[in-house]
């Protein structure tokens, strides 16, 4: 017991950077050593204000990014930092994402909003496959002035395939609009039984866009999904994240279809 | 080996153990329940066998020590971090055979869920002992045998039954024998335990996923008020919410403590942004419920709800939790029929 | 042979004199409202065998046995000496009815025996004021109720006692559901709010109904061990100037409550208009004419008030004057 460390203690992690996306959503890159996959996430703590579970948008050489949406008192706060200023982290928690899945064959990412952060990791890595123009990517935003990762969107758009949309945009705008579902079925897929998909976003459009893919030939079990719930622990004590007999934060938040159109809230 | 007390000599045990434990027990407190000239029984600490509630069920259960209602994790200062303190010494926890099933849920969920242990319920738990009192007839709402939960023969110190103005005692740790030789006599003991409920309920075995459609859980929606009270007095919920405070105006000084939640009161499955996955009282009975006697078992193994009855009691919409269990059960067999 | 009837001794025995000639009713007293089966039977006897068949069941929690023909008076109140008997009112004389009639049958509401609100046992403090006042003929109005909800009216009383407790609060129990903050919204005052994810009540604002007693899942919140009292004074209905009673005291105990019911009495005594038809002036009246400090003077008398109790210093009803104006255009 007294060689354990108390998992609950969060270590203190220095802001290295912030990239505003917009007003309301900035990636924070954080200082951190150690192992970590795409796909898991981290409780990000501001004392006496709380904690909120995070996923891991980006990993380099002794930082983390973890890209931030303005939604309530602790990140309100969080949003009261600055670069050379820390946050406290616990983590990483949960499975992420099994990179050596997607890295040969086809394969396609739909991910809508904030749900680009936990796949961001993996779409970056599909990007610098040798087979990258196999590698599909529809990226959905509520409007133009949402858009994340616009750097990153511009390197995608040369190196792999990648459907940018937006659910509606201002008159002039000369980019794709509509669902991130529409653009499904236009996606040249040529052995869908063998390709394989990843969806990440809000439950509607996580709902739609299985959907999608399962009419467009997909397989159940060649379909990865990442499901966003409360988590106040990340440890499978809270409860908050439980879905039936699956804990998100434990045995997720990435979890094969198979397995996921199981579990029902 | 079984010691039979007086009433004088349990006064002196209870007297003698409080020298090496903290007695942690039910105790009946007047007037303080929910109306008028109503008293609830809750666990406290004792320091006098008078002050044990040995008849009575409690309203409240154990669990209480392990997973506080309101638990400090931290403190913090502007610059600091401090953990809260615990307090280190040996507790002795008076409770019943469906509580000391419902110990091992607990474990299950805090030491066995997942590769980490929670810190704060082991720095609690590694310092308890149990003291099992016997049930010599069924509680009104209890259907522990119905949930295999009415029997112990270990895990605790000594067993207490009451009996014609006797005390009897089933001792199991050795170093207690001398001080039980000293104040009773030897006898042959055996705790007292239940072998049939007013209650019954049937489980099934397995739950199909169209059971998520089925009207059964539909009534919920007008019957159940969302207070949580189930939960609250249940042994075997585990579930928590964090919260972070600043004390002063400043905001210098604060803490991040936990309490206890429940999943039937609004805002359990809130995510940040607004999004919330069970709206309805009928999906969170039905949550609440599947967990309870099939998801936890479809993990672990065995069945998370050990039967004491005090959701029922404690419910006050009077919606009763094994008159759901069974409607489940005959929905999943009518449904096989129907397949 | 003449009917030669002492109307005044016969309203003062709690017969009811009627606008049927040689009719009577019998005013049966329950104080609390709370009577046996058993003697509702005995009253149901006697409408059956002296009055029309019927009961009238009145505001104030009593009954009339109409119908009675005026020469079975004697006989009535030989019969309803079993009754007097079970509901422990108090008598002069036995077998001779009721002596008085003037201070009204104390009105209660179900109280905590029943009422999941109910802050304390409204039918035995009902019972016990009807033993410490009555008989007397002075005209009096006193009603209990349980909790803020006033289910008794007792607003519409010269002295109506309102329960209260005062909440304790246990944060280590507070889980932060705010249940009791909601329920205080949308049941009571909204005296409490959350902050640093516990409860503060305003204590100002706080009635002290115990809604956020009753709510509470974990016992955080719970009653206070003392019993407490809001007394509000001289609410009446009437042709002059009805109006409702207004706050007098908060967290008031027991004693002082009865202390100072007992003291109006004497208060009464000492001012009533001796000249006022059927000698009967309602002591709201009394106290329209001797000003409200008088008043207070007199009903404050030895009376001790535990330390959290707030008197009102001056008193301010409302209502309708219709002996001012009575036109609605």
């Amino acid at each position: 017991m007294s060689k354990l460390k108390n998992p609950y203690i969060p270590f203190s992690s220095r802001i290295l950077s912030i990239i505003r996306h917009t007003q309301k959503e900035y990636t924070f890159r954080m200082e951190y050593k150690g192992e970590v996959i795409p796909g898991q996430f981290f409780e990000v703590s501001v004392p006496k204000y709380g904690e909120a579970p995070i996923s891991v948008s980006g990993i380099g050489e002794g930082f983390v990014d973890l890209t931030i949406r303005k939604v309530g008192r602790v990140t309100d706060e969080v949003f009261e930092q600055y670069e050379g200023q820390s946050l406290f982290l616990r983590g990483p928690y949960g499975n992420g994402f099994d990179l050596s899945l997607y890295e040969t064959g086809e394969v396609i990412v739909v991910a809508g909003g904030t749900g680009v952060s936990p796949v961001r990791g993996v779409i970056s890595a599909l990007a610098e496959t040798t087979d990258a123009k196999d590698k599909h990517v529809i990226v959905g935003f509520k409007s133009p002035e949402d858009m994340l990762f616009r750097e990153d969107l511009k390197e995608w758009s040369d190196k792999l395939d990648l459907i940018l949309t937006v659910d509606g945009a201002p008159e002039g705008y000369d980019g794709k609009i509509g669902l991130v579902t529409r653009y499904i079925p236009e996606v040249p897929v040529r052995d869908v039984k063998n390709a394989r998909a990843i969806v990440v976003g809000p439950p509607p459009m996580m709902r739609f866009s299985v959907k999608g893919l399962l009419e467009k030939g997909f397989e159940e079990k060649n379909i990865w999904v990442s499901q966003e719930r409360k988590m106040c622990c990340g440890l499978g004590k809270c409860g908050h994240c439980r879905i039936g007999e699956k804990y998100v934060c434990l045995d997720g938040p990435v979890f094969n279809y198979v397995e996921s159109k199981e579990m029902i809230d | 080996m079984g010691f039979v007390l007086s009433e004088k000599g349990f006064e002196k045990l209870i007297r003698h153990l409080s020298d090496t434990y903290r007695l942690y027990a039910p105790v009946l407190k007047p007037g303080e329940g929910r109306f008028t000239d109503t008293d609830v029984v809750r666990y406290d600490f004792v320091k006098d066998s008078a002050e044990i509630e040995l008849s009575k069920k409690s309203d409240y259960s154990f669990k209480e020590i392990l997973t506080p209602l309101s638990e400090t994790l931290f403190y913090f200062t502007e610059q600091e971090m401090k953990e809260a303190d615990a307090d280190e010494q040996p507790v002795l926890v008076f409770l019943r055979n469906c509580d000391l099933h419902a110990l091992r849920r607990l474990d299950q969920i805090y030491l066995q869920n997942g590769t980490s242990q929670d810190w704060f319920y082991n720095r609690i738990r590694r310092n308890l002992s149990f003291a099992l009192i016997g049930c010599a007839e069924s509680c009104e709402d209890g259907f522990c045998v119905s949930m295999g939960a009415n029997k112990n023969v270990e895990g605790y110190l000594f067993s207490i039954d009451q009996e014609d103005g006797k005390f009897l005692f089933d001792v199991k740790d050795f170093s207690l024998l001398p001080v039980f030789a000293d104040l009773g006599n030897e006898a042959e003991v055996t705790p007292r335990f239940v072998t049939e409920n007013k209650v019954q309920v049937s489980i099934p075995e397995t739950v199909p996923n169209s059971i998520y459609q089925n009207p059964i859980w539909d009534e919920y929606n007008t019957r159940c008020i969302g207070c949580g009270r189930c939960n609250f007095v249940c042994p075997t919920c585990t579930c928590y919410t964090m919260q972070d405070v600043f004390y002063t105006e400043n905001g210098k000084v604060g803490e991040r403590r936990r309490v206890a939640a429940s999943c039937m009161v609004d805002g359990y499955t809130n995510v940040a942004g607004g999004g919330q996955y069970r709206k309805s009282s009928a999906e969170r009975m039905r949550f609440k419920v599947l967990h309870k006697v099939y998801d936890f078992r479809r993990r672990f193994g065995y069945d998370m709800c050990v039967g004491c009855g005090r959701c029922d009691m404690a419910c006050p919409e009077y919606i009763s939790f094994p008159v759901c269990i069974n409607k489940l059960n005959r929905a999943v067999k009518e449904g096989q029929i129907h397949e | 042979m003449g009917k030669d009837i002492n109307v005044k001794k016969l309203k003062k025995n709690a017969f009811r004199y009627s606008k049927v000639r040689n009719e009577t009713a019998s005013r049966v007293r329950i104080p609390g409202g709370v009577v046996s089966a058993r003697s509702m039977g005995r009253i149901a006897e006697i409408a059956e065998k002296y009055g029309n068949g019927t009961i009238f069941v009145t505001n104030r929690q009593g009954v009339e046995i109409p119908g009675i023909d005026i020469s079975n008076i004697d006989a009535v109140n030989r019969e309803l000496q079993l009754i007097i008997d079970e509901t422990k009112v108090n008598q002069d004389e036995r077998e001779k009815g009721y002596p008085a009639s003037g201070t009204r049958n104390i009105v209660a509401c179900p109280g905590s025996r029943l009422c999941p609100f109910g802050c304390y046992d409204t039918t035995d403090l009902a019972r016990k004021m009807d033993q410490a006042i009555f008989p007397n003929n002075l005209h009096f109005k006193v009603a209990f109720t349980g909790c803020s909800n006033d289910c008794a009216k007792v607003r519409m009383n010269d002295f109506g006692i309102i329960g209260m407790t005062e909440p304790q609060y246990n944060k280590d129990r507070c889980v932060g559901c705010e249940q009791c903050v909601k329920y205080c919204q949308k049941r009571s005052v909204g005296a409490l709010k959350m902050v640093n994810g516990k409860i503060v009540r305003d204590t100002d604002l706080c009635i002290g109904c115990g809604v956020c007693v009753t709510y509470c899942p974990t016992r955080a919140w719970t009653r206070s061990r003392e019993r407490y009292f809001r007394l509000v004074l001289l609410g009446r209905t009437g042709k002059v100037n009805p109006r409702l009673a207004q706050d007098f005291i908060k967290w008031a105990d027991e004693q002082s409550v009865f202390k100072i019911v007992k003291n109006a009495y004497a208060y009464v005594e000492e001012y009533i208009d001796r000249n006022a038809v059927e000698g009967k002036e309602h002591v709201g009246y009394i106290v329209d004419r001797t000003g409200f400090d008088e008043f207070v003077n007199w009903i404050m008398k030895d009376v001790v008030l535990p330390e959290k109790a707030e008197v009102a210093r001056r008193i301010y009803w409302e209502g309708k004057r219709y002996d001012r104006s009575n036109n609605l255009k």
